[in-house]
């Protein structure tokens, strides 16, 4: 198989053609961090946190969606990136209410992780404090708006590995959030099928199952990854 | 699936022309999902706005999941799911009605009739809206009521205009 | 029909009105039809009638004419008299001089009341003769809703000689010779941009056409749309036959309900006498031209949100690469380029690449149309050689500044875009030259403001602009724009502190540098280039620091 020769943060790599540079850097040990990336889904190219410089392409390109080609040279950790992963990070945290010490994802949650990964000590930007619902009406999972990053992530394991589509984004801008079919009730939507695929998917704790109190929570968003790949394998 | 989520036509008079106006554009595009834009712009023009049970015929009729409609309905500005009232009067807040003083003629509206752009008077009469630009800035400062396009108008006279049609 | 019946067909056309000696055109630009034009145009045919002269005078509603603000618009041809305000009454009076007496009627002349001597020839006035018209050359001439009289005007010979007498690669090479740069905003070079997707090798291919103009104060496409939609069809028949596509859509705002119902009139008469359809003019080359309307989302003019919205979903833009030259509509190789564009294409050509590249600057080829609005007299549309300066645009053809006021800055590019101060009037107006400033050239929006303005507002007004119209997919613009527009406001209001400028000149670089689209990417413009140009006007707004220590 042919190999393609690129750059990383001045190592040079064999890759093959065809894998995004942020497979490549998952491959490499190079850490770059992400929010709207899980393996097995679509990726959309959404967070911005995993943006990398490239020489010869002025604009930053998101990693997950860009593929590697001939003699690339890229860049992942320049003083610049470093920074907007820190702004980006303080964003999420100021856009809507997500407050550890009271979730039940405290311990288990990405977005408090890439919080002490970027070295967030404190949020520069006044909090939005929007008001958002907490869907209870769920036989046994809740949907809390507040903890929402609109990652996406619920929606695409639902369309794609699921196939119900329950879960999609209405609205735009700074209002969009995620709904159930006709902005129903998560409880009374007619083509969720209960399979708990978006849970595991979510990063933080906005949707989590009923039956946990604080800090209990544990997701396994690796099973999602790994039953798209048994699914491709047609075992 | 739980029942009387997905409503489908039953709810809808079959009889009623702007059913038989829909149903005709989703035959003449082959019910094709991705069609779904135009069919949504036949049913705000035949409605004034997005009823729940013409949605839910709608995303039936293209085999479309819900979410996916109602995602795609509050993305675009020019569908509504509320009714508009029975008179509209669209400020244009573009730029060169901007400069030449539309908010202020925007907020003479509003206190005039007691209600916020966006919204519509509770006997329903009147809904205020604003657009971001109708494309007439040479024309500036602009508002469009009931579709007909006034130039370079000022609060008073279009205030007067409202009263005599609500009135 | 083949190529002698549409030369005989235009010979036909050409011989009748050739038998008319006076063509009287009604302009009925969206504009000119909301003060009254309709009515204008009934009374005229009707008044004719009476006069029982309609087999020598031909009465048409035409597109845009350009001066929108002296409205409704009535033109005599073949002296080119242009009378302004007209309205249903004043009719009778101007064919009875004009038809019968041969005196024109002076004080009610275009511009009578701003110049001391008006101009019987409309050419003659400054605001006609310091432009250029090649993409509007004949909006404002020809009835848009009549195709025969599009054929009178030379309509469809481009397409005819591209079909047999040029291959695809002859297309591409004149397209890159004329230098014509895209006219939606990026400037991206056309010719290149065609030669993308003609080699990429694909069982189906698309041309889009972008007629989703969103900005606020910009109406040039609508014009084009409305007074000329042969002409656009013509160019994406060329475009298709150049790359290899023969399936093709025009996407209009839906705010453009006459441009929709123009284009697609103009659609099914072409499809009628065969210039669209299979087998054009018996060549081997088919095409078929849908429209779709928009809904209402700024963000559609950015191209792959336009695709995802013909496509029937959201219009969320996606990341690029794959550009739509390679993956576009369905996942095939795509060409869109914006209503301007287009309209560029039939006189090049017609006239050669050559002719059009040594017209403008020598970056930016051709001419460039433009929405004048805002504080100025002459507000209209105008088309003008690259290069123009803004003072002749603002002083010679806008006709200076309305009332009292003085020319303080003029915002191009709209909510992409930035202002160009006083200090700069003599800037010949191209693309490098707009980027150097701090603007753009964008779709053409040109807002002239006066002292009155405030530039923090402006800024203001452009980023809650934005942040409405932001789709809310990636962080930086659906969350950046909202911090950007809230501290803009908080300095606005006379509350904020030094540290909210510094913490929003950071956030406007990153907002630009880290959003995955144009939209968020250009949103601070409009905030960066009013701090550029005039920032005592935020400073003179901030609060002092407050030392909350002594000594520190």
């Amino acid at each position: 198989m042919t190999t393609l020769d690129i750059y990383i943060d001045d190592k040079p790599l064999k890759v093959e053609p065809g894998k995004t540079i942020l497979e490549v850097c998952r491959e490499n040990d190079i850490d770059i961090p992400t929010m709207c990336h899980l393996d097995g889904l679509t990726d959309v190219g959404a967070c911005r946190l995993c943006l990398v410089e490239i020489e010869g392409v002025n604009k930053l390109q998101s990693s997950c969606t860009t593929k590697v080609s001939a003699n690339m040279v890229i860049h992942t950790q320049t003083e610049r990136l470093k920074r907007y992963r820190r702004i980006t990070t303080e964003l999420f945290f100021a856009e809507r209410n997500h407050i550890c010490a009271v979730c039940v994802a405290n311990g288990n949650c990405e977005l408090q992780q890439l919080g002490y990964k970027v070295g967030m000590d404190h949020i520069r930007y006044p909090y939005l404090f929007p008001s958002c619902e907490v869907d209870t009406s769920h036989d046994y999972m809740v949907m809390d708006h507040n903890r929402c990053i609109m990652c996406t992530r619920c929606v695409r394991v639902c369309g794609e590995v699921e196939g119900a589509y329950n879960w999609d984004v209405m609205n735009r801008g700074f209002n969009v959030r995620i709904i159930s079919d006709f902005n129903t009730p998560w409880g009374e939507s007619g083509t969720c099928t209960s399979c708990g695929k978006c849970m595991h998917a979510c990063p933080t704790g906005a949707i989590w199952p009923k039956s946990l109190s604080g800090e209990q929570l544990h997701k396994n968003p690796e099973m999602i990854s790994e039953l798209v790949k048994k699914r491709k394998m047609n075992l | 699936m739980k029942p009387g989520l997905l409503t489908t036509s039953a709810e809808l008079s079959k009889t009623d022309p702007r059913v038989k106006l829909i149903a005709a554009k989703i035959k003449k595009e082959n019910a094709r999902p991705e069609a779904l834009i135009e069919i949504l712009h036949t049913a705000q023009n035949a409605y004034g706005y997005l009823p729940m049970n013409v949605l839910s015929y709608i995303t039936h009729s293209l085999h479309l999941p819900p979410s996916r409609v109602y995602a795609a309905v509050t993305f675009y500005h020019f569908f509504s799911l509320k009714s508009k009232g029975e008179h509209t009067c669209l400020v244009c807040t573009g730029t060169a009605c901007y400069v030449k003083g539309a908010q202020a003629i925007l907020h003479e509206l509003e206190k005039q009739f007691g209600i916020k752009a966006g919204h519509v008077t509770a006997d329903q009469k009147l809904g205020i809206q604003v657009a971001r630009c109708v494309g007439a800035c040479g024309l500036a400062p602009v508002v469009v009521l009931d579709d007909v396009v006034e130039a370079k108008v000022n609060a008073d006279q279009i205030i007067q205009e409202i009263r005599a049609k609500i009135s | 029909m083949n190529r002698q019946e549409l030369h005989t067909m235009a010979i036909k056309a050409r011989e009748q009105q050739a038998s008319c000696k006076h063509k009287i055109g009604v302009c009925c630009g969206a504009g000119c039809i909301s003060i009254g034009a309709e009515e204008v145009l009934k009374k005229m045919q009707e008044d004719v009638k009476a006069r029982g002269l309609e087999s020598e005078v031909a009465v048409v509603p035409t597109g845009c004419m350009g001066p929108c603000n002296q409205g409704p618009l009535v033109k005599y041809l073949p002296e080119n008299t242009i009378y302004q305000k007209v309205n249903a009454a004043s009719v009778a009076e101007f064919n009875q001089a004009q038809l019968v007496e041969g005196k024109p009627i002076l004080s009610s002349l275009i511009f009578a009341d701003s110049r001391t001597k008006p101009f019987i020839n409309a050419a003659e006035d400054p605001f006609f003769h310091k432009q250029l018209k090649i993409a509007l050359k004949d909006c404002g001439e020809l009835n848009p809703e009549d195709i025969d009289d599009y054929l009178v005007h030379g309509g469809y010979t481009a397409l005819s000689k591209v079909l047999f007498q040029m291959s695809a690669e002859e297309v591409i090479a004149e397209m890159k010779q004329s230098r014509l740069r895209g006219r939606g905003g990026a400037g991206y070079p056309t010719g290149f941009k065609w030669e993308t997707v003609y080699k990429y090798v694909s069982d189906q291919k698309y041309v889009i056409c972008n007629g989703d103009e969103g900005d606020p104060g910009a109406f040039m496409d609508r014009s084009v749309l409305e007074g000329n939609p042969h002409r656009v069809l013509e160019g994406m028949a060329i475009a298709a036959f150049a790359i290899g596509a023969n399936k093709g859509y025009a996407y209009i705002r839906g705010e453009y309900p006459l441009a929709i119902k123009r284009i697609e009139l103009a659609i099914k008469q072409a499809k009628k006498i065969g210039l669209l359809g299979s087998n054009i003019l018996g060549s081997s080359f088919s095409f078929e031209v849908e429209v779709r309307i928009g809904a209402g989302a700024f963000v559609c003019g950015e191209e792959t949100a336009l695709i995802a919205s013909i496509e029937g979903k959201r219009g969320t833009p996606r990341p690029r690469p794959p550009f739509p030259a390679e993956s576009g509509l369905w996942g095939k190789p795509t060409l869109i380029n914006n209503v301007e564009t287009f309209a560029a294409i039939v006189p090049i050509i017609n006239n050669g690449g050559e002719w059009y590249s040594e017209i403008g600057t020598p970056k930016s080829a051709g001419t460039k149309v433009f929405a004048l609005a805002g504080k100025i007299n002459n507000a209209g549309l105008i088309e003008v050689a690259m290069g123009t300066t803004l003072r002749e645009i603002v002083y010679d053809i806008g006709g200076g500044i309305q009332g009292e006021g003085q020319f303080k800055a003029a915002q191009t590019g709209g909510p992409s875009g930035g202002c160009i101060p006083a200090s700069h009037l003599d800037v010949k107006m191209d693309y490098e030259a707009l980027v150097s400033l701090g603007s753009i050239m964008g779709s053409g929006g040109l807002i002239i403001m006066d002292e009155q303005s405030d530039m923090v507002d402006v800024a203001r007004f452009f980023m809650e602009f934005c942040m409405d119209e932001s789709c809310g997919k990636c962080v930086p613009c659906r969350v950046g724009t909202k911090m950007m527009h809230d501290l803009l406001e908080k300095i606005y209001m006379g509350s904020a502190t030094k540290l909210d400028l510094d913490r929003l000149e950071e956030l406007a670089i990153y907002v630009r540098e880290a959003s995955l689209c144009g939209l968020g990417a250009s949103a601070p413009n409009p905030f960066m280039s009013t701090l550029r140009h005039f920032r005592e006007e935020y400073e003179n707004k901030i609060q002092p620091e407050v030392q909350l220590v002594k000594g520190i």
